[in-house]
């Protein structure tokens, strides 16, 4: 398959895993973040930390959008869900992410007509063919899927469909890294950038980075081979004593993004003064509402909502885990009261999330060996 | 985990890479094929203009990006 199997070549690993070892200066610890959930997945999967030097520490950011997701937001979607005549549309992972009384797959075990989509589009056709029902579509995500919601809306709109509307709960990508760029809590030497975010993006978004902060991103692909050039990219820049953006997945992502997609999440969406991420409190500036424009559309103004802000169960350390102070390993329900089947935390929700991709492909308890 | 394979389809960072079958030039929507041979629907209003045969990276229903062919 193009673009894939020669990203997967077994033989190309072992040269980068050489070239990483060359440039990695002995006795000094190296820390990247990976900021998506996707290039969590595929370094557990392909087991790419164990190609790496002891001294070099992967860290796993925030960037599942699952996992972001605050309790308080899942219980605004059950209230809702759980409303007279309302079909209430939803990604799949969403389903699962426990609220403060149980999650929308319990709401849904309970009698709400809840329903898995695809696409928000799923959730559109839906509405028309209900017209008689409420259909509200519970959107996350970052940039990535942004336009796909904001398109949706603006079809509504222009049809006509009056029976639908949006839970609106997209975040964006740079308030948070700004956010662990400035915590206390963590030192990073440089970042794995997210790659789909930025086919909407672009890579000029990220300069901040090297220019304010003095550290290097790399924007990376999500095959293996692709994560170990980013880190190699990273080592390369560090090594020579720069720091800059640079894009490892130009095959994929243009640096200036699609424009057309930044023009229509404009027209469609306006940034909350302030939205909170799990794990990270809240954030300025980093969610996004439906525009005046589309406020007939927005089902939180459609809709009675809670609103309310609601802390994390005492045993879960999610935050710790999204801010990456602890292993999810370390984490004291990982893996026992907290599984895949019965998560506790949003991270063991999505395959993506940390606790999930350390749960799925064996990483108990245990540091890795040093080489 | 999903049935689109490896990856969680809320994943922000998740993109299919499909090519298009057949265009529906006035709603603005193509036939899309998937590596795996799953049929989708996707918005194409992002990319325009694109042909039949063309490779786009989609996700969440709509075509953020064309691929080189």
């Amino acid at each position: 398959m193009k673009y894939v199997d020669e990203f997967r070549d077994p033989e190309l690993g072992r040269v980068l895993a050489t070239e990483i070892l060359a440039a990695v200066e002995p006795g000094r610890h190296y820390k990247f973040m990976e900021v998506c959930g996707g290039h969590t997945h595929s370094i557990y999967k392909y087991g790419v930390d164990d190609l790496l030097p002891a001294n070099v520490e992967l860290v796993h950011g925030p960037g599942c959008p699952v996992c972001v997701i605050p309790m308080g937001r899942v219980d605004d979607g059950i209230a809702v869900a759980r409303e007279p005549g309302v079909i209430f549309t939803c990604f799949g992972d969403m389903m699962r992410v426990p609220g403060s009384d149980g999650s929308l797959l319990d709401a849904k075990a309970e009698g709400a007509d809840i329903r898995m989509v695809y696409s928000p589009l799923d959730a559109l056709r839906i509405a028309k063919q209900n017209p008689d029902r409420e259909v509200v579509f519970f959107a996350i995500g970052f940039e990535t899927t942004a336009p796909s919601t904001a398109l949706t809306l603006m079809r509504a709109k222009a049809e006509g469909v009056k029976n639908f509307s949006c839970i609106c709960s997209h975040v964006t990508i740079v308030p948070p890294l700004r956010a662990l760029l400035d915590s206390p809590d963590l030192r990073l030497d440089g970042f794995v950038g997210p790659g789909h975010v930025s086919t909407v993006v672009g890579v000029r978004p990220f300069e901040f980075i090297p220019a304010e902060y003095g550290k290097p991103i790399v924007v990376a692909g999500f095959e293996p081979l692709d994560v170990l050039q980013a880190i190699r990219m990273i080592l390369v820049q560090l090594a020579e004593g720069r720091c800059a953006v640079e894009n490892q997945y130009a095959r994929v992502v243009p640096y200036e993004g699609n424009q057309r997609a930044l023009e229509v999440m404009a027209e469609v969406f306006e940034l909350r003064p302030h939205f909170e991420w799990r794990g990270l409190g809240f954030i300025s500036q980093s969610g996004l509402k439906l525009s005046d424009a589309y406020a007939e559309l927005d089902a939180e103004l459609r809709f009675s909502v809670p609103g309310m802000r609601v802390a994390d169960p005492k045993a879960c350390q999610c935050g710790e885990v999204l801010k990456g102070v602890i292993k999810p390993w370390e984490c004291k329900v990982f893996g026992t009261a907290c599984t895949p089947e019965r998560p506790i935390g949003t991270c063991m929700v999505s395959s993506e999330g940390a606790c999930a991709a350390y749960y799925n492909y064996g990483r108990f308890a245990r540091e890795r060996e040093v080489v | 985990m999903n049935d689109c394979g490896d990856h969680c389809i809320t994943c922000s960072d998740e993109g299919i890479p499909m090519q298009v079958e057949r265009i529906d030039e006035a709603r603005r929507l193509a036939l899309c094929t998937a590596e795996d041979g799953s049929k989708s629907t996707v918005e194409i209003a992002l990319v325009e203009p694109v042909v039949p045969g063309d490779r786009l990276l989609v996700h969440a229903g709509v075509a953020l990006v064309g691929l080189e062919s």
